[in-house]
């Protein structure tokens, strides 16, 4: 099995990992760099628990290897508040109470994120489109919807 | 945890199938690995090596013009093809079907070539291709060649890829002037989810009296099938309905859906005959 030397930029900080080519983005995100907001569920690529940003863009770290995020900018929940300070996102999840067990609420906030920095005025359509492939198991997609509308309302 | 494998990521095409003619069928291609990785992990056929393509510029080229039609580069996401203009104003039926694969962060990673060569029953990607007639262009070191995408298929997740050859582009004709295209699927649940009846149709009208019809579908065979036959019936100079009682019957024979986790046999047939009517309807009307 070949080991590689990877170097990526994550939440900011460049950081160089000696990863083994079987390893995905997920595992090196919470074994080597100690970042857990991004969860390990199903780890086929249904749930969407493991969401990140590549680059800015959102993907599921379980069905990427680490050794494909070399030269990439990774950003994980653990990126997103900046001093302490919680993004608008962040904080209209918890106005509206956009989650009860917290497990898929790295992976929503990171969508919404990506999504209103592509797009930002989505439509209530467009919100549910971003964040299709990210599965809550409360039961709570109306008030993630909610609260990533009224975080777009804010930003504009 | 996934098995143990060796990842290289060569630069060139040339490069690429120096490493497939070496490691022949011990190699796996990755492009987006939306299928690949859950398939090492489910580990239905380990690989030595796993090739990622994404290194290649040339895969990831997407063109567009009118005599040569879309050409999309091995490499190229289904976001990325979404987003190119000229898939919505040449290509509905393309991004329509497309739009349904995965979910929208599986279409970041996941590419149209993939969706083929994992050759699935249920590809959406498939039906869209056949109405609109896509040949897929393959590399081997003995040299290049195209298939048409109706021939590209061999079985349940087999295709006509030679050992050592890999598909570099796929490239879909603009269909002819006036025509309109478009996708249905049958799912179990608003979101992702994979068809349990998917189908493509394109219609033209043509000089004469009747309408050229084209129809495709995922899900109901071990490959996706063009049903040529049926697509006879449409020639004729008669009113949609009537044309659909003598066509669906043909249809039916041309299909041989299974009953698994996502439906019955009889459902799925049910299925074939409700959204190939609701499809044509829609597809006639603007004609």
């Amino acid at each position: 099995m070949s080991r590689h030397e990877i170097r990526l930029t994550v939440n900011g900080i460049d950081r160089t990992v000696e990863v083994e080519s079987n390893k995905t983005l997920l595992w090196v995100l919470r074994h080597n760099l100690a970042l857990t907001g991004p969860k390990a569920a199903c780890e086929r690529g249904d749930c969407g628990l493991c969401t990140v940003l590549m680059d800015e863009i959102p993907v599921k770290s379980c069905l990427i290897l680490a050794v494909e995020a070399d030269g990439h900018k990774v950003t994980t929940i653990e990126g997103i508040a900046k001093d302490g300070v919680l993004s608008p996102v962040q904080r209209k999840f918890i106005e509206h109470g956009a989650l009860q067990c917290g497990f898929c609420t790295p992976a929503a906030v990171l969508a919404a994120e990506a999504l209103l920095k592509r797009n930002p005025s989505p439509t209530r359509e467009e919100v549910v489109e971003s964040i299709e492939g990210i599965l809550c198991r409360c039961t709570g997609y109306r008030q993630i919807v909610d609260a990533i509308l009224d975080a777009a309302k804010m930003k504009t | 945890m996934l098995p143990k494998f060796d990842y290289v990521a060569p630069k060139t095409i040339e490069e690429t199938l120096e490493l497939l003619d070496k490691h022949g069928q011990d190699a796996r291609l990755l492009a987006g690995g939306t299928d690949l990785i859950v398939s090492l992990r489910a580990r239905e056929r380990i690989p030595k090596t796993v090739i990622d393509i994404k290194a290649v510029k040339e895969l990831h080229e997407l063109s567009y013009d009118d005599r040569r039609g879309l050409g999309v580069g091995a490499a190229v996401t289904l976001n990325r093809l979404l987003r190119y203009d000229a898939t919505s104003k040449h290509f509905p039926v393309l991004c329509e079907a497309v739009s349904t694969i995965g979910d929208y962060e599986i279409r970041n990673r996941a590419t149209l070539a993939g969706n083929i060569c994992n050759a699935s029953p249920a590809a959406d990607s498939a039906p869209a291709l056949l109405v609109l007639e896509a040949t897929v262009n393959l590399a081997s070191s003995k040299g290049r060649r195209s298939v048409p995408v109706r021939e590209f298929f061999a079985g349940v997740k087999k295709t006509v890829l030679a050992r050592s050859e890999m598909v570099t582009s796929v490239n879909v004709p603009t269909p002819p002037r006036g025509s309109r295209s478009g996708y249905l699927k049958a799912r179990r649940t608003v979101g992702e989810d994979l068809a349990v009846v998917g189908v493509g149709g394109l219609v033209t009208s043509s000089s004469k009296s009747g309408k050229a019809v084209r129809l495709a579908y995922a899900s109901v065979a071990p490959t996706p099938v063009r049903a040529l036959e049926a697509e006879k019936t449409f020639e004729k100079d008669e009113p949609l309905d009537k044309l659909l009682d003598q066509a669906i019957p043909i249809v039916t024979k041309t299909v041989s859906p299974i009953s698994d986790v996502r439906g019955g046999r009889e459902y799925r047939a049910n299925l074939v005959e409700v959204l190939t009517r609701r499809l044509l309807r829609r597809l006639w009307e603007a004609n």
